[in-house]
């Protein structure tokens, strides 16, 4: 997986250019705007690590640009301002997901993992959250090496808890992924599905708790490296 | 009512019955003047009683007649145009501790006082401008803070060595204080009264349970929303967010290993958060309310500026922040 870091303080740059590599990250590192253009135009990135305030220009700006032209990838952009609003005009502008500084690097691999596993990311063919691995493309599900035998809701869901692991998943998105606009939901429908692949998930590794019940919201998979 | 000896009524009305006594003294003497009385008249036994006959009849019962009901109306006048200043000191009063942007109204004040409420309002102008700058000043501080802290963040965590979680620990608390700094900035610089509109409460309590949720569960503790009823009020939805948020880290702080904090919306329009801590005493609410006001050293139990910021986010919104020790309860309460 390879990131672009574009940030213009030398020294955060290359601390957390190397706590990226520590953590399997391939990384090429970009002090303006300029020359994350000269990067983006001669190799291909799989994410964007983007600070805002940058010497030749805004990098909301810049993103916003990019976005429209279709020339770059994923973004998560690094703010000094912290303010409630900018997150929203962030988001708006095409970043996928945002940190205040100061931030660790490990929530910054985190992060950056979860907007590979999003769909259409390259790498979006095997999703690996702790001793669970999910193939896209045969919709096969292993914990450790043993496969689960898992419905096709139960898989759907699994599916969908492990693109956003680590962050909660709201009632109301899983029952628009999982069940056709038409199709009755019944009002303990998803509690089911969620009991049953919990069941399994214990059965298989042990690892039912996993799965986080947010009660009143959603539900979580847990993180784990 | 007894009246300090500089009350301008009590200046007015003394300065009245003067005019009065020295107007029938001087009309006595042009009378006695223009009838040619002397002191011999006066000292004839025969005269006197005709004479003092005729000054009653035509001096001093005219003037009683028209000083009695006088004295009454002048009374009566200055207390009137002397209200609209008392009833402009009460609202003066009544404006709250963290009121911006108010000023007194001009429009129903006696022409004499304007000169002075004007210079009232031209002081509240420049208190509120130095406040602004202050908390921009303070706002920029946390800001330029944040590079620093990010370097310094990165460094330690490449240190192995055994005080590095300590100093890990240590660089989260400064990071959430700066959060709360810029907060709490943001909060006054953006006129707090601005609203958004209707904010639905419920709505509210999911995205910050869904923010903290991720949090909650790497430390062991549990997060829930439970909805009675469709609240919404009007207000700054950051705001409101950003107080329901500072009520939940204060929950997960008290709340043990295991437990489950949880945000109750409604019935009516409140937002309460409950943990599974001691319960917060109604004393101990009000000394960590005043704090932002009293600029106290932080508590050994680290509360940090949390409840004083959801405090003036209560004020700004008219809302009550109280606290049920029995229930293990925050509210918000709003009007």
């Amino acid at each position: 997986m390879r990131v672009l870091i574009v940030e213009d303080n030398e020294r955060i740059a290359k601390l957390t250019g190397s706590g990226l590599v520590a953590a399997g990250f391939a990384v090429d590192l970009a002090p303006d705007l300029a020359s994350a253009d000269a990067a983006l135009g001669s190799a291909s990135f799989d994410a964007l690590v983007l600070d805002l305030g940058l010497p030749d220009g805004d990098g909301l700006e810049w993103l916003r640009r990019g976005r429209r032209a279709r020339t770059v990838p994923p973004a998560l952009v690094l703010t000094a301002r912290g303010a409630l609003d900018d997150r929203v005009a962030g988001l708006d502008a095409g970043a996928d997901d945002y940190l205040t500084k100061p931030f660790e690097i490990d929530e910054v691999a985190a992060r950056l993992r979860a907007l590979l596993r999003r769909p259409g990311a390259r790498t979006d063919v095997e999703l690996v959250i702790g001793p669970l691995r999910f193939d896209t493309n045969r919709r096969a599900c292993f914990a450790g090496e043993k496969r689960l035998d898992l419905a096709r809701r139960e898989a759907d869901l699994l599916e969908l808890l492990m693109r956003k692991a680590g962050t909660v998943v709201r009632r109301q998105a899983i029952e628009d992924a999982l069940y056709s606009f038409d199709a009755p939901v019944t009002p303990n429908a998803v509690e089911a599905i969620v009991s049953r692949l919990r069941r399994k998930l214990d059965q298989a590794c042990g690892c039912g708790e996993m799965l986080h019940t947010v009660r009143g919201v959603g539900y979580l998979l847990e993180e784990r490296a | 009512m007894i009246l300090p000896a500089r009350s301008l009524e009590r200046r007015l009305t003394g300065g009245l019955a003067l005019v009065g006594a020295l107007g029938a003294l001087f009309l006595l003497l042009f009378i006695a003047i223009e009838y040619g009385l002397t002191f011999q008249t006066l000292a004839d036994s025969k005269e006197l009683p005709s004479v003092i006959h005729e000054l009653t009849e035509h001096v001093v019962i005219p003037i009683m007649v028209l000083i009695l009901p006088m004295t009454f109306a002048a009374r009566w006048v200055i207390r009137a145009s002397l209200r609209p200043l008392e009833r402009k000191a009460r609202e003066i009063d009544e404006a709250s501790a963290h009121e911006r942007g108010f000023r007194v109204d001009v429009t129903s004040l006696p022409a004499e006082v304007l000169p002075f409420a004007n210079a009232v309002n031209a002081l509240l102008d420049r208190i509120d401008e130095a406040t602004r700058e202050q908390e921009a000043f303070a706002a920029d501080v946390a800001h330029e803070l944040r590079t620093p802290l990010s370097v310094l963040a990165l460094e330690i965590e490449r240190l192995e060595h055994p005080a590095a979680e300590r100093l890990r620990e240590d660089i989260a608390r400064m990071r959430r204080l700066i959060d709360q700094l810029m907060i709490l900035a943001q909060l006054d610089i953006e006129a707090p009264q601005q609203a958004d509109g209707e904010v639905a409460l419920a709505e509210v309590a999911e995205d910050v349970a869904s923010l903290m949720a991720p949090l909650a569960i790497r430390q062991k503790r549990n997060i829930a929303v439970e909805t009675r009823g469709s609240a919404s009020v009007t207000g700054r939805r950051e705001a409101i967010f950003a107080a329901v948020r500072n009520l939940v880290e204060n929950g997960l702080r008290v709340t043990p290993e295991g437990g489950t904090v949880t945000i109750l919306v409604g019935p009516g329009n409140a937002i309460a958060v409950r943990d599974e801590g001691p319960g917060l005493e109604v004393e101990a609410l009000e000394t960590l309310r005043r704090r932002n006001l009293r600029a106290d050293h932080a508590s050994s139990h680290g509360a940090g500026l949390g409840l004083a910021i959801v405090s003036r986010i209560a004020a700004a919104h008219q809302a009550r922040l109280t606290t049920q020790p029995a229930e293990k309860t925050l509210r918000l309460e709003f009007a």
